[in-house]
């Protein structure tokens, strides 16, 4: 059988040939197989969710894949791939069932696929019911000391070396308020600016709009100067999010104008997401309908929300925390590799080429 | 003109913050919460210093006015190389930084097409994959059959790349001049 000969050969072919390495795929075999074993030790329980549901994610900036399932009588029910299992374990939560955990795949659609990025990903995802969110930052630090150990570094999975530069994973990891972080690396006092942030950024430079929104400005300065000198001496925990950045989260116990919400950065990478689990149904609603609103606005799929998510916290859902932290990238920081394609065996580009 | 993130694309001259810069890296970023980015590394053509700026998707910069004319190759004189446009006989001299690796890559007297703003040469557009002779490759041991094997082979252009072992001296292959990878074997 002929083929089209293509400008770039399968990851397969060229690790065949001797052109490419199979070792960070191999590392990213090790990593699952130490976060799986560090759950299981802990007593969390491990949990297979739909990746096929009815009600996806009602995050307004992420576009889902759609699909349909159809029985033999030709009755046919819309359907998606998740952006992320959390719904699910959330109920799972409400049954009673945690400390749980899951490793499964997600799918984001309109998305390129870029070192960082690939349509379909792996997400790691844990709940601890009666915990915070400080709890899970202490999962993330003994997570990620477990992988190096279990690599099998000279330092006993206290420091790992990526791209040239050694991360200290050993001692207590850096925690710095989003407030810190604006304050400290770009000059921006966001207690007072938060909803002028358009002008700041002007006033910095940055082409702004008539129609651009201060969550744009936020991220335009956030990541040009803040995000690339996040988690380069320890990772870092940026925590308490503006409450609009936090659709999931609760309010912070301290101060109500911030949310319950940390970013995980290594070595200027995004690993992973947490919140301290909102646990108000009606609260929740209003949130679902308002980012429901906010998805047709935008042109994004409309569907409707998850009413037995809803529910679920209706009936009682003890305060919770729980994470989504991203297994491509984290296996591409210790295979010590530019890419998450190169922790892929099939990444997307090559299949839709 | 103005040109929007959405036309981005490597190679690309743009005109940012006043000056003259190149398109080297391109990626898509989406911050979760907040519309999409696009994460840059723009080389300047002015100092050739290489600066990462993230633009927001939608975002339009004024374009730096480059077109494309195929010009022969003639000769390299030092640093410099010289071109000519095979039409008109005019001669121009480009700077062998701005072809960059492709520059070993050069065949006296082809044609490749070059980027030029008025009269100066700010680029090259390299083919994605050039066929070479290989000159030197260590011999093919006799049993050897295993796969995963490469060895390191030397073309006709004094370029050194890895191939698999197969690869002999006399082959033709195919190379992407970028990366410098070996592609196939044409023919043997």
């Amino acid at each position: 059988m002929r083929r089209e000969k293509s400008e770039i050969h399968s990851t397969w072919e060229r690790v065949r040939d001797g052109l490419a390495s199979a070792e960070p795929c191999f590392v990213r075999e090790q990593v699952v197989d130490a976060t799986r074993a560090f759950f299981k030790e802990r007593g969390f329980h491990e949990v297979e969710t739909p990746l096929f549901v009815r009600y996806p994610g009602m995050e307004p900036y992420l576009e889902v894949f759609q699909t349909e399932w159809r029985d033999t009588r030709g009755r046919c029910y819309p359907g998606f791939l998740t952006t992320s299992p959390e719904y699910a374990m959330k109920k799972l939560l409400a049954a009673g069932v945690g400390p749980l955990f899951q490793i499964c795949k997600s799918f984001r659609n309109r998305e390129d696929v870029s070192s960082r990025h690939n349509p379909e990903f792996t997400i790691l995802e844990w709940y601890r019911a009666n915990a915070d969110y400080l709890e899970i930052m202490r999962d993330c630090e003994e997570l990620y000391r477990a992988i190096a150990t279990a690599l099998g570094t000279e330092s006993a999975g206290n420091t790992w070396t990526y791209r040239g530069k050694t991360i200290d994973l050993g001692t207590e990891w850096e925690r710095l308020s989003v407030r810190e972080a604006f304050t400290r690396y770009a000059g921006v006092d966001l207690q007072r600016d938060l909803y002028q942030l358009v002008d700041v950024a002007r006033d910095k430079g940055y082409a702004m709009a008539p129609e651009n929104t201060w969550e744009q400005a936020y991220h335009q300065i956030f990541l040009n100067e803040i995000e690339p000198r996040l988690g380069q001496t320890t990772p870092t925990f940026l925590y308490e999010y503006p409450i609009a950045m936090a659709a999931l989260a609760r309010a912070s116990a301290n101060d109500s104008t911030v949310a319950e919400r940390f970013e995980l950065y290594v070595a200027g990478i995004e690993m992973a997401n947490a919140f301290g689990e909102l646990t108000d149904a009606d609260e929740q609603l209003r949130r679902l309908e308002a980012e429901r609103q906010e998805r047709r606005l935008l042109g994004k799929t409309d569907y409707a929300i998850d009413t037995d998510f809803v529910h679920a916290l209706a009936r009682g859902i003890p305060p919770s925390a729980g994470i989504a932290l991203g297994i491509d990238r984290t296996a591409m920081f210790f295979a010590d590799v530019d890419s998450i394609r190169e922790v892929l065996w099939f990444p997307a580009d090559e299949l839709f080429q | 003109m103005q040109i929007t993130t959405s036309e981005f694309r490597k190679g690309l001259y743009i005109m940012f913050r006043d000056d003259p810069y190149q398109i080297t890296d391109l990626e898509f970023v989406n911050p979760g919460k907040g519309s999409a980015f696009f994460r840059t590394k723009l080389r300047s053509m002015k100092t050739g210093r290489v600066i990462d700026y993230t633009f927001k998707s939608g975002e339009s910069v004024e374009d730096y006015p480059v077109i494309t004319l195929d010009l022969q190759y003639l000769y390299r004189d030092g640093d410099h190389l010289i071109f000519m446009d095979p039409e008109t006989f005019n001669q121009f001299t480009g700077e062998v930084a701005i072809v960059g690796e492709f520059a070993d890559f050069l065949r006296e007297n082809e044609t490749y097409p070059i980027m030029l703003h008025g009269e100066e040469i700010v680029g090259i557009r390299p083919p994605k994959r050039i066929v070479a002779k290989v000159a030197e490759a260590e011999p093919v041991i006799k049993g050897n059959t295993a796969t995963g094997l490469t060895k390191t082979v030397v073309l006709d252009n004094g370029v050194t790349i890895t191939a698999p072992s197969f690869i002999e001296a006399g082959d033709t292959i195919a190379v992407n001049p970028d990366s410098r990878e070996y592609i196939e074997r044409v023919t043997s």
